[in-house]
């Protein structure tokens, strides 16, 4: 049916387009054909996406596939997140020779497989989906020119993605064995009884923990600041931005149908929010990678993330999601600064940041959004989101996880404003002007844009994240 | 008045100069330095008329603006001012032309463009919190007006700069900490519908909810205004900042915190401050007593204005604390006699600075004879300080006290008997560094051009004017503070 079709356009966009750069960079023997390929694609899935944002409906197979509210919010982001990442990949220096035609291929797999993913409804497709996109990752973090460091964070990041995939999908077989479906919509309906007794509870824990893994929330972070510092920069721009989007939508739509109010499930949720966070926060301080220190920014909004999510109520759903999209643009600004400076692959530190005002005042003013925006100061996003969440835990009365979660955003800032003084008061080395290329000006320009509109103007988003946890059955 | 949004216009003055600095080339310092100096000038000319047109029979909120900001999570846009806000809005406005007149030195090689772009961003912060009604944009532009701070400190500013600036941000951020969870548990226990304060002030929040939130707004906004025991942060900053953000800093930015204890915790949780009065007027006390003690044994000239601050500060806090006619109106008037004078102060030790990179009041001696035009504005900020009859702070101490004493009746007479130690910190400066035999070293000091003298003449001369005649201060204030009052009943 056509209808089916024009649900299903972005994905399969993203899925043609993987096809047709993968066919070119086969035939070409250098990279650039293939990276106009994958522009060329990444534009028009974030135009399909941005038409199907409203789109709704059930594509092919009714209670395994959904178009909604939700979904296409996400996937529009993921889109946005494809093509900034794409744009910072222009040059590819970072990567080794033979696989810089292969790097867009599978940024363009891994995209499919979370549109993919945001969409399943059903426990199989939903698994199929997760992995589709781990696999792509993983591929993305093994590129790397950085020898031996390189490939021991990738094959870090492949034995834990797979023990975690494993413990996931043990925890989805308990689920159907307490169930006896893989449709999450009846899981949703199914017997208080039945989704209170302790295997299903032990199979949701276990599901969550899979995904927790992605998000890299504590205790399953331990990948992260390893990945993020060997791996490509380019990679972890994919790899912290646009998959945490995919992790948190998941994760909401997981606890937003299959989870009756339960105490237990509360109370470890709390847990780890603020486990996470403080260690996160703690952890960042000490870091003089930028890389490592974002990985560990990444460990803390896992955390912030989660005082949304373990609310399990509407506000709580809305604002996670809508924290989980900002977070998006606002790493993607960082993270440009990042690949800006790390020429070749090489790791970026607090040295590499001297003088960056003088030497580049377009990155110096993106570092600043980006940090300030993961700071949470106005007028980024980063504040109204965290206000947003906030405000979602008061209405469950959390005050003091509030507390201890603005402590930690206090906690925060010192180590965001340490990097900005590096910026901004040290002298530049002689002739160190930034040569950064045009696609990934273009790539600053656009998260800064999106930065800065959102922080002005949030009122939009938080329609269309609201809209979105309607759509999953937040209550 | 001709149908514009005027408070909105305020705000966007200074945005538009951002804007403008940050498109502007940084070689072009002087186009960068007018768009600023233009941009507060029409924040002064929108704030007199604001001044001239609010109708003080009428009272209550005026000028009132609201649009939509996120409208499915009750939040707008709402701006109105009443009596409070408008004589610190015009604060704001006159320290920022004054402060964009200090700095006119600044060139390319010392960053001109950036400094300007974080001021008028700090500005427009600072007039966002007193014209915002709704929690959201004020915590918004609260936060806007905080952050600037730092780089201005760490990147302009003189002695210890790194720690202090760091120090700043930590306390002001701490601060922040405290009032989050506490202004999004005000929207909820008021019933969760709306982020305006008027919606929020008409709700029914029990006694218990009250005194459990109020110290948490308290505090929170306390530690901007300096508050005892987390004002240290206060006197470092000042040191460390540049002549502009001192005066801001000193100015407006700490009438932040006093304005946001008046305008939300007080307004929104009466109940709450009336139970907690007792305890925070020992700390204003407090401040009022040891601010002044440590400023007397301080040698640079910056701590002992710093110092000055938090102990005049703590009169603004138990003016607040009294809940009473008087002490409000004092409270008031103290924060706009205090902004006047620190920028004074700062603007004129700023202007020894540059010449001499000394600030050590014993390298110093007989000022007077040597730059007597200079000096003459850095006396009149100190018999200000004092409380001398004549200048603005005259009357504001002086209706602070007769209600302290009222009310706390103990606290009220060492809170005047403080006022010896200001008298006898500021005497000790002038002693040593204005009069005293001359240190020949600084003969070849140069008095201030008559461009210079523009701003700190505009200062005096605000000083000295509701001095002489504060009616116009005590009228606006008026209907404000009956209102105000009204919820204490």
């Amino acid at each position: 049916m056509p209808a089916d079709f024009l649900n299903f356009l972005p994905e399969a966009t993203t899925l043609i387009a993987a096809l047709v750069a993968l066919v070119v960079a086969m035939a070409s023997n250098h990279g650039g054909a293939t990276w106009w390929t994958a522009l060329v694609g990444s534009v028009a899935v974030v135009v399909t996406a941005a038409m199907g944002l409203t789109s709704q409906g059930e594509p092919f197979f009714p209670g395994i596939y959904k178009v909604d509210a939700f979904s296409q919010l996400l996937k529009l982001s993921l889109a946005v997140g494809l093509l900034v990442v794409t744009l910072l990949a222009s040059k590819r220096d970072g990567i080794r020779q033979i696989a810089r035609g292969d790097f867009p291929v599978f940024l363009l797999i891994a995209t499919a497989g979370m549109m993919i993913l945001v969409s399943a409804t059903e426990l199989l497709t939903f698994f199929v989906a997760l992995e589709m996109s781990a696999y792509a990752l993983y591929v993305l973090a093994a590129l790397g020119k950085r020898g031996e460091q390189g490939s021991e964070a990738a094959a870090k990041y492949v034995v834990f993605g797979g023990a975690a995939s494993g413990v996931s999908l043990y925890g989805l077989s308990l689920i159907y064995g307490a169930t006896g479906t893989t449709y999450i919509s009846a899981i949703a309906g199914a017997s208080p009884e039945v989704v209170t007794s302790p295997i299903f509870l032990v199979g949701l824990f276990m599901l969550l923990a899979g995904l927790f893994f992605k998000l890299a929330v504590f205790p399953f972070h331990a990948w992260a600041p390893d990945v993020y510092e060997a791996a490509p920069h380019e990679s972890v721009a994919f790899i912290a931005t646009a998959s945490k989007v995919a992790a948190v939508g998941v994760i909401a739509r997981v606890l937003a149908l299959a989870v009756p109010d339960t105490e237990v499930l509360v109370t470890t949720l709390l847990i780890l929010c603020v486990v996470s966070m403080t260690f996160g926060n703690l952890a960042a301080i000490a870091q003089r990678d930028i890389k490592r220190l974002l990985a560990y920014s990444t460990i803390a909004h896992a955390g912030y993330i989660l005082i949304g999510l373990m609310t399990l109520s509407h506000t709580g759903m809305s604002a996670a999601i809508f924290y989980g999209v900002i977070y998006l643009a606002m790493g993607l600004c960082a993270f440009t600064v990042v690949c800006a400076l790390g020429e070749g692959g090489e790791p970026v530190t607090f040295d590499s940041l001297a003088g960056l005002h003088k030497r580049s005042p377009f990155l110096g003013a993106l570092l600043l959004v980006g940090l300030f925006g993961l700071a949470g100061i106005p007028p980024t996003p980063g504040f109204a989101g965290k206000w947003f969440l906030f405000a979602a835990a008061l209405e469950q009365g959390h005050f003091w996880l509030v507390l201890i979660a603005a402590i930690n955003a206090t906690i925060s800032l010192y180590y965001y404003l340490i990097v900005v003084k590096a910026a901004y008061t040290t002298e530049a080395p002689e002739n160190s002007e930034v040569q950064a290329p045009g696609a990934l000006v273009a790539a600053g320009a656009l998260s800064m844009a999106l930065v800065v509109y959102v922080g002005l103007f949030p009122g939009q988003l938080w329609t269309l994240a609201e809209a979105a946890a309607t759509a999953i059955g937040a209550r | 008045m001709f149908g514009i949004p005027i408070l909105s216009a305020i705000l966007l003055a200074p945005t538009i100069a951002v804007l403008l600095t940050v498109l502007i080339p940084g070689r072009n310092h002087g186009a960068i330095k007018l768009v600023n100096a233009v941009a507060a000038l029409i924040t002064m000319i929108l704030s007199g008329i604001v001044w001239a047109d609010y109708d003080m029979a009428a009272g209550g909120f005026q000028f009132m603006e609201e649009v939509p900001w996120v409208p499915d999570f009750g939040i707008q846009y709402l701006v109105g001012v009443d009596g409070f806000a408008v004589v610190l809005t015009m604060l704001t406005a006159l320290v920022y032309l004054t402060g964009v007149l200090s700095m006119w030195h600044l060139t390319t090689e010392t960053r001109a463009k950036e400094y300007f772009a974080f001021m008028s961003l700090l500005v427009v912060g600072v007039f966002g919190v007193f014209v915002s009604l709704d929690l959201f944009a004020f915590f918004f532009f609260y936060e806007i007006a905080v952050l600037p701070m730092y780089p201005l400190i760490i990147i302009w500013g003189s002695s210890q700069r790194e720690y202090a600036g760091m120090k700043l941000m930590i306390f002001l951020m701490g601060g922040s900490a405290l009032l989050f969870p506490a202004l999004t548990a005000l929207f909820w226990v008021a019933g969760g519908e709306s982020w305006s304060m008027l919606e929020i002030a008409k709700a029914n929040i029990d006694v218990q909810t009250q005194v459990f939130l109020y110290p948490f707004l308290y505090i929170g906004f306390g530690i901007l205004a300096g508050m005892f025991p987390f004002h240290s942060w206060s006197p470092a900053g000042h040191v460390a900042a540049p002549t502009a953000v001192s005066m801001l800093h000193a100015g407006v930015l700490m009438k932040l915190g006093a304005f946001g204890i008046l305008r939300i915790a007080m307004t929104l949780l009466p109940e709450g401050a009336q139970a907690w009065m007792w305890e925070f007027a020992v700390l204003a006390t407090f401040n009022i007593v040891y601010g002044a003690f440590v400023a007397m044994r301080q040698t640079d000239f910056k701590f002992v204005i710093g110092f000055s601050s938090v102990s005049h500060m703590g009169i603004v806090l138990l003016g607040l604390n009294t809940l009473g006619v008087d002490g409000t109106n004092g409270a008031v008037f103290q924060m706009f006699a205090h902004g006047v004078m620190t920028a004074l102060f700062f603007s004129s030790v700023g202007f020894l600075y540059e010449q001499t990179h000394d600030r050590d009041i014993r390298n110093f001696g007989g000022l007077v004879r040597q730059v007597p035009v200079a000096t003459a504005f850095f006396i009149c900020a100190g018999l200000c300080g004092i409380g001398v009859p004549g200048f603005a702070s005259f009357w504001a101490e002086l209706l602070v006290f007769i209600n302290a004493v009222q009310v706390f009746p103990v606290l009220g007479i060492l809170a005047v008997a403080g006022l010896i130690f200001t008298a006898a910190y500021m005497l000790r400066v002038f002693g040593k560094a204005m009069f005293g035999p001359v240190n020949e070293k600084w003969d070849h000091l140069v008095e201030p051009t008559p461009f210079e003298i523009i701003p700190r003449a505009m200062l005096l001369i605000v000083l000295l004017g509701f001095g002489l005649y504060p009616k116009p201060i005590l009228d606006m204030l008026a209907p404000a503070t009956q209102t105000f009052l009204a919820l204490f009943n």
